[in-house]
């Protein structure tokens, strides 16, 4: 391995990672342990309540409720006629006429669509996570997020506040289009970020796709798709056409772009990047190009600080799809 | 959901639910930051609990002169590396790479050998080259950002960085 494929290696490490268990009430615990030595006695009862519920909270398994919208779906082998109640291990199908909305705990629901199998993996306060085989579903979910997960056969969509549609087949190929806020896809090598007005194509090893708005242009959404999935040579070819057909609103294929190219040609993606929309201060284009977090994530919060305001002031002002300001 | 300055507002003046928010959306990279500081699961377990509770404590005196996230993460760096300063313990090695899901986190599910690989090479730094490698490579500080950190001298950071490089591309060349 030489230095360059290190720092390949090195750059395709996952930022975040989520801890193997709950840390929270611990840290509550200990919080709570500070202050009763502030303030004696009174805190502690208040801290030990807090933290007995937040355990509760957090080990108690639960079920989730589910209705029938149309048809019968399935639960196990239970034919749902109105209501009934989705636990852990158990598997909901639907068939060709057939639709549930399944309350996801206490933060949002979903609906699964005909000919989909879902199953409940974790049912808890801190952790809400499904198994999506195949089928569609929509999410709506209004929580903190990563408090709601779904796998799939190629990766796992992580709710970061928002509402959304996944769709898959059994061997992992399926599209994520998110509605409001917005999700995260990760297989362990891939990431991806989609805010709401933007969708990703998912193939199975190789995972989420480079996220493009709902309005790109077809050929540039082909181009993409391109340099995500296919041959080596094709991809190289599959760039060109994207830098030269991408606009200002597809800034954040771009910047997912950057990170996936190769190095040599991480030049010209930022420069492309850089003349649609102009870095925020203290992003440069050597961090960019090195893939150093600070100026990636910079350069993303002004991305997705304007494609909000592109998506969420649609129809009511003419925005910049520079700098996000009104025109 | 809040907005973050919101939750940052509200978990200042006391929130508990609020900085409990704080706590979910930062855990991640905190976590990873340590585990990888560290080279030691448990280690990153204690770790990320500490710096929440120092976060707690130290709340107040964030002014929103930098990003929330920034601040945090330069909070996260102080915490593992004083730790180690003042305990000057290494005993346990790595036990991160019995257990790939402890490496990438659970949610991960597609194939995962070469960051696995790379997570247990880093892991098996000696403990000056990983800090060095991590904060460099990974996390993207400067020589002289890192000096000030650890302790060291400029030249000893890039030192240290050219043996962890060399180090980890052996290995992965086994």
């Amino acid at each position: 391995m030489n230095e360059q494929e290190l720092h390949e290696a090195v750059s395709r490490l996952p930022k975040s990672i989520e801890p193997p268990r709950d840390l929270w009430p611990d840290i509550s615990a200990r919080i709570n342990v500070r202050q009763w030595r502030r303030w004696y006695w009174v805190p502690l009862a208040a801290a030990a309540v807090f933290v007995v519920v937040m355990i509760g909270r957090s080990i108690k398994p639960t079920a989730w409720d589910v209705t029938a919208l149309a048809g019968r779906p399935l639960i196990g082998t239970q034919r749902l006629t109105a209501s009934g109640r989705l636990r852990v291990g158990d598997w909901l199908q639907t068939d060709d006429s057939s639709r549930a909305l399944v309350a996801v705990g206490r933060i949002g629901q979903v609906e699964v669509q005909p000919d989909t199998r879902v199953q409940l993996v974790v049912a808890r306060a801190d952790e809400h996570r499904l198994a999506l085989a195949h089928g569609t579903i929509a999410a709506k979910v209004d929580a903190v997020p990563r408090l709601f997960f779904v796998e799939t056969p190629a990766g796992t969509a992580i709710d970061l506040g928002c509402a959304y549609t996944l769709a898959t087949d059994s061997i992992g190929k399926g599209v994520l289009h998110v509605t409001a806020g917005e999700v995260e896809f990760q297989t362990g090598l891939r990431s991806a970020r989609v805010p709401l007005g933007a969708l990703i194509q998912i193939r199975p090893t190789t995972g989420p796709g480079i996220p493009y708005v709902e309005d790109a242009p077809a050929p540039f959404v082909r181009a993409l798709i391109a340099f995500d999935f296919e041959q080596r040579g094709t991809r190289a070819r599959a760039i060109r056409t994207v830098l030269a057909l991408a606009r200002a609103q597809d800034a954040l294929s771009l910047w997912h772009v950057l990170q996936r190219v190769d190095p040599a040609m991480r030049g010209l993606v930022y420069d492309r990047l850089a003349a649609l929309v102009p870095p925020p201060p203290g992003v440069t284009r050597r961090g960019a190009i090195a893939l150093h977090s600070r100026d990636l994530e910079g350069y993303w919060t002004t991305i997705r600080r304007i494609h909000f305001r592109i998506m969420v002031l649609r129809g009511v002002r003419d925005i910049d799809p520079r700098t996000g300001r009104a025109r | 959901m809040p907005p973050p300055d919101d939750l940052v507002a509200r978990a200042q003046a006391g929130d508990q639910t609020a900085f409990r928010d704080l706590y979910r959306q930062h855990a991640g990279r905190v976590y990873a930051l340590c585990l990888r500081l560290t080279g030691d699961a448990r280690d990153a377990d204690e770790r990320t609990q500490d710096v929440f509770v120092r976060l707690w404590d130290k709340l107040g005196s964030f002014r929103g002169e930098s990003a929330f996230s920034s601040w945090l993460h330069r909070l996260a760096v102080n915490v593992v590396l004083n730790e180690r300063r003042t305990t000057g313990r290494r005993e346990r090695r790595v036990t991160l790479a019995e257990d790939p899901d402890t490496v990438v986190g659970a949610q991960h599910a597609a194939p995962l050998h070469l960051n696995i690989d790379l997570e247990r090479a880093i892991a098996d730094l000696p403990d000056g080259a990983r800090e060095v490698f991590v904060l460099y490579d990974i996390e993207g500080y400067g020589h002289g950002d890192i000096a000030q950190l650890v302790g060291i001298a400029e030249g000893t950071s890039k030192a240290q960085l050219f043996r962890a490089r060399r180090l980890l591309r052996e290995k992965l060349e086994r």
